[in-house]
């Protein structure tokens, strides 16, 4: 005999949920190259908190005169800080280089009536950018712009 | 003949009726080199254990229904080839869901996050009939046409960091499929959109980790979405500022 027909078969279940497992965190996700490059990129925040604390001294040691000055100096020519302001300089244009690839598709296709240039275009135009402030401080630090 | 090539795959395994956490379960099976990781799923579930729970329906990467972990990666594995793996193929169920059983996950927050963004078209007044069909140009298509590609797999769900640390994050899929509409010219719900995109656990979550982007099997590039949402947010807030909203007070 054929069962009858259910007329509720398809309505939802009541309250009750089945039990679940609770989420699984992904443990292996450094070993992805491309989250090992994220993971550096988040790392290079604690080189800027680090070199916030080294221009905090330097500008507390403008406050305390000309012989604090020459101190903070003399500290710079110090291996270790040099190989941490290589390591800073290497932080910035890592993020840097990341913020520029990233920046173009995170751009909207319009801003009302405007249109941002071609991604492209836009990237050249970060590159270009970057170019010529890096130049200008360069002069101004090289005493070639007063 | 020649004899297939051997692979064995670990296998998550959660029974609700019974087990505390999942377990893992080997199987060695011969594979075909031109399987597919669901080839194999399905082989296993057929053949060696029935007891076996997993998702799939259309097997073109469709549907996406069939998103695993594999060997730690979120894929649609209809669409990921076998050849790809080396001896051992570890399926996980997808990373950051509740697991329902085996490789099955529970979509229920993020069916609630979906509906949050209010994915569908809002007009302020509806056209009436004899005033025609909203029509619209190729470009304004193109300004979101890749956003609407999306086929809820969650793949972005289980690649995304900020998701594994704050599951409340409303997440890459349906933020895009709110700034989809958003970009869409028919619609006119931006604004309330805007409002909930600035709320708590939303689009400023987002770190840009572009993980969903890169595991996104129909490059729909939620990060970008998610990105461009921001500025306009922030744009429209700004607009909020100076300018008197539409009907509003």
């Amino acid at each position: 005999m054929a069962r009858s027909w259910n007329p509720h078969a398809m309505q939802p279940h009541g309250p009750a949920r089945t039990r679940t497992a609770p989420p699984q965190v992904p443990d292996r996700f450094w070993s992805a190259p491309r989250m090992r490059r994220y993971l550096l990129f988040d790392a290079t925040g604690l080189v800027y908190l680090l070199i916030g604390f080294v221009i905090l001294r330097a500008v507390w040691a403008l406050g305390d005169g000309g012989e604090a000055w020459a101190r903070v100096l003399r500290d710079y020519r110090n291996p270790l800080y040099l190989l941490f302001h290589a390591v800073t300089l290497l932080s910035v244009i890592y993020v840097g280089v990341r913020f520029f690839g990233l920046f173009p598709k995170a751009q909207p296709p319009r801003i009302g009536p405007v249109k941002p240039p071609p991604r492209p275009v836009l990237h050249a135009l970060l590159y270009a950018a970057w170019g010529v402030v890096t130049l200008g401080l360069l002069l101004v630090l090289g005493g070639v712009i007063a | 003949m020649s004899e297939l090539p051997k692979k064995t795959f670990v296998i998550t395994r959660f029974d609700p009726d019974k087990d505390q956490v999942p377990k893992t379960q080997t199987y060695e099976i011969e594979c075909r080199p031109d399987w597919k990781v669901l080839d194999a799923i399905n082989f296993i579930k057929d053949e060696v254990d029935p007891t076996l729970s997993h998702r799939w329906s259309c097997r073109m990467a469709v549907c996406g229904s069939c998103g695993m972990n594999v060997n730690g990666e979120p894929k649609l594995t209809c669409k990921t080839s076998l050849a790809e793996y080396g001896d051992v193929v570890e399926i996980e169920p997808l990373a950051n869901f509740p697991i329902v059983r085996d490789l099955v996950v529970d979509f229920e927050s993020f069916m609630e996050k979906f509906r949050s963004v209010k994915p569908w078209i809002i007009r302020a007044k509806e056209k009436a009939p004899e005033e025609g069909t909203c029509s619209q140009s190729p470009e304004e298509l193109e300004a979101f046409r890749h956003f609407s590609m999306c086929i809820n797999c969650m793949l972005c769900y289980a690649a995304c960091p900020v998701v594994a640390n704050a599951p409340e994050f409303l997440g890459p899929a349906a933020i895009a499929l709110g700034h989809r509409y958003n970009l869409d010219s028919r619609d006119e719900g931006a604004a309330e959109r805007n409002e909930i995109f600035r709320g708590e656990g939303t689009i400023f979550e987002c770190s840009y980790a572009n993980e969903c982007s890169e595991v996104c099997p129909k490059n729909v590039d939620p990060a970008a979405a998610i990105n461009q949402a921001k500025l306009l947010a922030v744009l429209d807030w700004a607009k909020g500022l100076v300018l008197p909203r539409k009907g509003g007070s």
